[in-house]
């Protein structure tokens, strides 16, 4: 049970405060409801870029960085298909430092022309680190348009190319903070050794001259419902042919989240798992497989990537995972095995509630889609689920006419 | 209400001192020590065994870490598969971890199920019974993992390096070749634990939140009376060689980005300028706000990151300056790299710049102390060297009293540039 008090400012900024004393620390956690799916399908990697310029110095405070390491703080941010988050750590004694830093960039940046070249050639630099210059590094940029024909999950937060991020101006830029960096579109959550009394002084002293502003309002195009099997095939200088296969699934707020969760961990969370037993240690085909969901806010993916065995086909690998789908669509799992995936999870939700700033992120991102409280339903709403449900969605969702997979092939020498 | 000004930062406390929560140690009857660290907020415990049953000690690749890696696969009592469903019913994790010297099994557990998860973890360590079918298919899993490692050009750079400032055959260089995975023998794999794996080999690190009666569970399972075959370890000798090489160019076909390792061997942690020789690594390359960094991404957008590293070893150590940078601006970012070392060389570094780096290092060492695994992680580091954590409160009071001056005459000791070893991996020559 993770305790928290909330209040919300004038201009509509959720505030919420979970103390934490085994810390000397404080965690001050800022979530944007800004993410790649927002971005103009001819302008995408936006998002993320900005998340680089959000470091860039702000409207009074000419670096972000500086300031912060000064107090013995650090800080990082991350951008994803949905939102778009922003952390910092210090030591408690000095958490106003943090409310000047965030308040500052939440107000105005200071935009400059040399910020956004810099950073332009910086994410293009992590484009080529992440995405081309590794084995299998492109996966993704293939395997989200296969998945996706309508809805913008169809781009990486990277962006679909290196021509998107070369093109973004200035201008540009100030149109999207001003549409989506607003405080009744964000939701800060200050975590550790703090009182809710000095969070809510410092909330009021510091965002609360904020004015509200007009966000843009959000109108996603919905994916229309797969009808047919998909594939791809690309042939790449790899080492080993890998196999991916996607299968479209519902939100992480909907209802049947945890159904699919605690399916997908039946085949593929930890070494005693479906996949893990029957592929890798059986039958040797892969010599590594997972199973598992993308999470994202709106209707998301089941995915299951593999990378083949020498000398097993395509073909063999394939039928081997589809067996072991039809196998869980065809045949209830059996109780302990469900009580299994289920303490797993109920032990991974203790481990992850030992650090103050990991309880922060996953309070702010229950807060942003829904509320913070339902932080503490996550185990009952595991709980609740039976043998039937996770039958009744593998009958679903695993299917062939809902799949859509990506043939990795190695090039040959 | 006075009105808010944004352009000055608000009033802070400096960090002077560092309270670490000290560790407990006792000796369990079979002389095992065992070192306790009680606290957190959370009903979960982390218990490691560590044995001197690293690289250091196998006689061919791969022994060392494939005998670690298996001592799951199966034991008297229990088939490889039947131990991973009793892991994770108990939703417990378990960790294998193998080293330059030592290698561990490290349980992380829920305290409700302490007896059932410390029941498998006696098993596995006790009883492991090696089989030739899980030896194969590891090994061969393995191989592929390292044949796909071999095509980032990150990977091929650190392993040139290594090389280079400890010789391709030195344990912490750890080179070998794919073949050496066909070659090696379960029978050595045997050997390895039988030698190694033993009572008077280990020590066991325990944190989290708990009672006597954990350590009488561990006394219980561990502690009573020594187990396996009495270790007759010699300390193998292994020769360090520095290469007369100095720059290295290996040619990665397609590559978009280069990736760059500079640096040279080092002393390890227990030497005097150590604490100064930190200091000089955080203002070059050890923060986002370094040098480094500010100049090569930051004002140049060379690279999505540069950093440098310090690393000890228990007979050595090293330094490194590691990036990824376009192919086009290799040139570039490799001579702003050597500016910057010669900056640290010939001029001081400003008192505003040097109290900021040593405000953010307090900050870092709260946040490395900030939970009992977190200091069970450092203990385990420090172990080795002879030290435990009350290490890092006299470090914390060196790196303080380091000047500008000391860092300057140790830049001109260890960072001349023809003491530099440099690799470059990619597409087109420097």
């Amino acid at each position: 049970m993770i305790e928290f008090d909330k209040f919300t400012l004038d201009n509509g900024l959720k505030v919420i405060v979970h103390k934490d004393t085994t810390t000397p620390l404080a965690a001050v956690n800022i979530i944007y409801n800004i993410g790649a799916k927002d971005e103009d399908p001819e302008q995408t990697g936006f998002a993320h870029l900005f998340e680089h310029l959000m470091f860039g110095g702000s409207v009074n405070i000419p670096n972000y960085d500086e300031p912060l390491q000064q107090v013995g703080g650090d800080n990082n941010a991350w951008t994803s298909n949905d939102v778009t988050n922003y952390y910092l750590t210090v030591p408690k004694e000095n958490l106003e430092t943090g409310f000047w830093l965030e308040s500052d960039r939440m107000l105005s940046l200071a935009f400059t022309e040399k910020s956004l070249e810099v950073q332009k050639a910086v994410v293009i630099e992590e484009f080529k680190q992440h995405y081309f210059n590794q084995p299998y590094g492109d996966v993704w940029l293939h395997l989200r348009p296969l998945a996706y024909k309508k809805h913008p999950y169809q781009w990486s937060t990277i962006g679909k190319c290196l021509e998107h991020i070369e093109n973004a101006q200035l201008q540009d830029v100030k149109d999207f903070f001003f549409h989506h960096y607003a405080p009744n579109n964000a939701v800060l959550v200050v975590a550790g050794n703090v009182e809710t009394d000095e969070v809510k002084q410092l909330a009021e002293k510091w965002f609360g001259p904020i004015e509200r502003r007009e966000v843009a309002e959000r109108n996603l195009p919905i994916e229309p419902k797969q009808t047919e099997f998909r594939s791809l095939h690309l042939e790449r200088d790899v080492p080993y042919d890998a196999i991916y296969m996607t299968f479209h699934m519902g939100s992480r707020n909907g209802k049947d989240f945890y159904k699919v969760d605690l399916l997908s961990d039946i085949l593929s969370n930890g070494q005693s798992s479906r996949i893990f037993q029957t592929l890798i240690k059986e039958k040797n085909l892969f010599s590594s497989i997972d199973a598992y969901l993308t999470g994202d806010f709106e209707p998301g993916l089941f995915v299951i990537s593999g990378k083949l065995t020498e000398g097993v086909s395509m073909e063999g690998a394939e039928i081997a995972i589809w067996e072991v789908l039809d196998e869980v669509c065809a045949t209830k799992a059996n109780d302990y095995e469900l009580q299994k995936v289920k303490n797993k999870i109920e032990s991974s939700l203790v481990f992850s509630e030992i650090s103050f700033l990991n309880k922060a992120m996953n309070i702010a991102q229950h807060a942003i889609t829904g509320q913070a409280e339902d932080i503490n339903l996550e185990v009952e709403k595991y709980n609740k689920v039976t043998t039937d449900d996770l039958q009744a969605m593998a009958q679903e969702i695993l299917i062939k006419k809902n799949c859509s997979t990506l043939y990795y092939h190695a090039k040959k020498q | 209400m006075e009105k808010l000004n944004r352009n000055l930062p608000p009033q802070f406390k400096t960090i002077e001192h560092v309270d670490i929560p000290k560790s407990k140690q006792q000796v369990l009857s079979n002389k095992i020590p065992i070192h306790i660290i009680s606290g957190g907020s959370q009903d979960v415990l982390k218990i490691e065994l560590i044995f001197n049953a690293g690289l250091w000690y196998q006689k061919s690749p791969l022994v060392a870490g494939t005998c670690n890696a298996m001592l799951n696969e199966g034991t008297e009592n229990y088939t490889a598969a039947e131990l991973a469903k009793k892991f994770d019913f108990y939703g417990a994790y378990i960790s294998y971890n193998n080293s330059q010297h030592d290698a561990s099994i490290c349980l992380y557990t829920l305290n409700k199920y302490l007896n059932e998860t410390m029941d498998l973890l006696e098993e596995i360590i006790k009883r492991p019974v090696f089989p030739e079918k899980e030896f194969k298919t590891i090994l061969s899993n393995k191989k592929q993992n390292y044949l796909v490692n071999r095509e980032k050009a990150n990977a091929l750079a650190k392993e040139k390096f290594n090389s280079l400032v400890y010789g391709d055959t030195h344990p912490y260089a750890n080179i070998f070749e794919a073949k050496a995975f066909d070659d090696v023998q379960l029978e050595d794999i045997k050997k390895f634990y039988k030698d190694f794996y033993t009572s008077d080999n280990c020590r066991i690190i325990v944190s989290g939140k708990m009672d006597e009666s954990v350590i009488t569970k561990i006394e219980d399972r561990f502690g009573t009376a020594s187990w396996n075959t009495k270790a007759s370890i010699v300390d193998t000798k292994h020769q360090l060689i520095n290469s007369t090489e100095k720059k290295v160019f290996v040619h990665k076909k397609d590559a978009v980005q280069s990736s760059i390792r500079i640096g040279r061997p080092l002393f390890n942690k227990t030497h005097k300028d150590f604490a100064g020789i930190m200091l000089l690594n955080l203002v070059l390359g050890g923060y986002f706000g370094s040098r480094l960094m500010q100049n090569i991404r930051e004002d140049k957008g060379y690279t999505y990151g540069i950093n440098s590293l310090l690393l000890s070893h228990l007979k050595s150590g090293h330094f490194a300056i590691i990036t990824e940078v376009g192919t086009d601006v290799c040139d570039a970012a490799m001579s702003e790299i050597y500016k910057e070392i010669k900056r640290l060389r010939e001029e001081l570094i400003p008192e505003e710049e040097l109290n900021l780096v040593k405000n953010f290092f307090s900050g870092e060492m709260l946040r490395s102390f900030d939970s009992p695994f977190a200091l069970s992680e450092s203990l385990k580091g420090n172990l080795p060297f002879g030290f435990d954590n009350s290490y890092y409160e006299t470090f914390l009071q060196k790196i303080k009293e380091t000047s500008s001056e000391k860092i300057m005459e140790l830049a001109n000791a260890y960072f001349k540039e023809e003491d530099l070893y440099e690799v470059v991996v990619g597409e087109i020559k420097a």
